[in-house]
């Protein structure tokens, strides 16, 4: 099946490299290119030859049906997954050559949440601290904007799942990389949670950050998108509902 | 439960710089040791598996001191060997859990560093287990260390290092798969020999035969082996996490 460009480049401005070491690739490059990516799992192809540029500073919403693939092209723009076929690079930097370099710019918030249960929320923020670099955090303030900071030394198998979503966008809200990949993120989420979310990614939005979000829930997450992609038998193009 | 976000991070945005290759080695390992101490999942699996094995293989031998004091080695480290499988396997289980050790790789951190995080952690639990064994070992068997008793801690050390560096290489491989409870021990041991032999071997110089300078040779191998291992396992352990 043959690629369907879907070029969502904008004139949002690019975000701040993060250290100098990053600045010669991020500068003034796409937050991603694929040029050709294909994954396949045993017998069955999942993505096809995709192609897709998009600039940095934009949020875009895929969509599909289950099993469409938009979960292994998150984990694979997350290094997670390597490529069968084609090239892919994340501001500048080749996801398979330069994984560590795409990590400090990505963090993924998947469907499982990603969270240790024996340990507190508080104590899964700071693991993601410590093994992010970060220095000067304020763990607190993460988790209150999310509003978990009442249970912050409660461990998190005692968690509801939107408790546990929440504690993904706190890690989300503290490592803040210059690209979110988001796997369903409204699921599993109340009312008031996925008003935190709107307020989150509008922030997040006119912070220049890119996003890049699996949802079905449409309605709501296309209120923040500059574009809706569409992943359908494999491959990538642009939806115009 | 509030609903108003504060806004991303009060601190402000990374630096890009990544958490230093120790540290990471070192969060990696306090988050495994932590687990254990909390859940004691692990704990009470081995110490149980660990206490039955001494105890039904004392039975077994009967009456025969002689028989009971050469045998002490060997059981000791069969002990230790099952107990390094639980241990290694339950490390990554935990992880996998709510898919916590995928958003451990996703740290910009070198894979090296989360392979010697989860070494370092099932290390330190099976040196420690090795070393209470150890003196129940020699007492329930009525086996003795001489003079060189020394040279048994180096021994535990280094042998139960040799064993969590391939328990736990083996333990990320298989950690996805259905049949890994099946599979790990049966691909793991066959590697391990070099190590559970240089181990048995000078436990056995130092416990029966008191013999020093034989037990110097068999810890040379057993430092030669957990060397060619260790360094082999940390090159190669990318290639096991990614998909």
């Amino acid at each position: 099946m043959s690629a369907t460009p879907a070029d969502i480049a904008g004139e949002r401005p690019a975000p701040e490299p993060r250290g100098a070491a990053s600045a010669r690739a991020s500068e003034a490059a796409p937050a991603i290119e694929l040029s050709g990516i294909s994954k396949r799992f045993g017998r069955e192809m999942v993505l096809r030859e995709l192609r897709l540029e998009m600039a940095a500073g934009r949020v875009a919403v895929l969509k599909g049906s289950n099993g469409a693939g938009k979960t292994t092209l998150l984990r694979l723009l997350a290094t997670r997954l390597r490529p069968t076929r084609g090239r892919a690079r994340v501001f500048g930097y080749d996801l398979q050559r330069q994984g560590d370099e795409v990590r400090r710019r990505v963090a993924l918030v998947s469907v499982l949440g990603g969270n240790y249960p024996v340990l507190t929320a508080r104590e899964n923020l700071k693991l993601a601290a410590t093994l992010s670099g970060l220095a000067g955090y304020d763990l607190g303030a993460a988790l209150a904007g999310v509003g978990l900071e009442p249970v912050a030394d409660t461990l998190v198998r005692t968690f509801s799942s939107g408790m546990k979503k929440r504690l993904g966008l706190a890690r989300l809200l503290l490592l803040d990389p210059p690209l979110w990949l988001m796997d369903e993120p409204y699921a599993a989420l109340d009312e008031a949670g996925k008003n935190l979310l709107d307020d989150v990614l509008a922030a997040a939005r006119s912070r220049g950050r890119t996003v890049l979000m699996a949802s079905h829930e449409l309605e709501r997450s296309a209120r923040f998108a500059d574009a809706v992609l569409e992943l359908a038998g494999g491959s990538l193009r642009r939806s115009e509902s | 439960m509030s609903a108003a976000p504060r806004g991303p991070q009060a601190a402000g945005p990374p630096d890009g710089s990544a958490a230093t290759d120790l540290a990471a080695v070192l969060a990696i390992a306090r988050k495994d040791l932590l687990q254990e101490a909390r859940s004691r999942a692990v704990t009470v699996a081995t110490l149980f598996f660990s206490a039955v094995t001494l105890v039904m293989m004392a039975f077994a031998m009967g009456q025969d001191a002689e028989l009971l004091r050469r045998s002490a080695p060997g059981v000791l480290w069969v002990a230790l060997a099952f107990a390094g499988v639980i241990t290694a396997a339950q490390s990554f289980q935990s992880d996998l859990e709510e898919g916590a050790f995928d958003q451990l790789l996703l740290y910009p951190v070198p894979r090296a560093s989360v392979f010697l995080g989860k070494l370092l952690a099932n290390w330190l639990y099976l040196a420690v287990l090795g070393l209470i064994m150890t003196p129940v070992t020699l007492v329930l068997y009525g086996a003795h260390a001489g003079s060189d008793l020394w040279l048994l801690p180096v021994t535990l050390v280094l042998g139960t290092f040799g064993f969590a560096v391939v328990a736990t290489f083996y333990a990320a491989l298989t950690a996805n798969l259905q049949a890994r409870e099946a599979l790990l021990p049966v691909l793991m041991f066959p590697v391990v020999v070099p190590v559970l032999l240089g181990a048995v071997r000078s436990s056995e110089a130092l416990v029966g035969l008191q013999n020093a300078a034989l037990a110097g040779g068999w810890l040379q191998l057993l430092a030669g082996f957990d060397l060619v291992y260790f360094v082999t396992c940390t090159a190669i352990f990318h290639l096991v996490v990614e998909e």
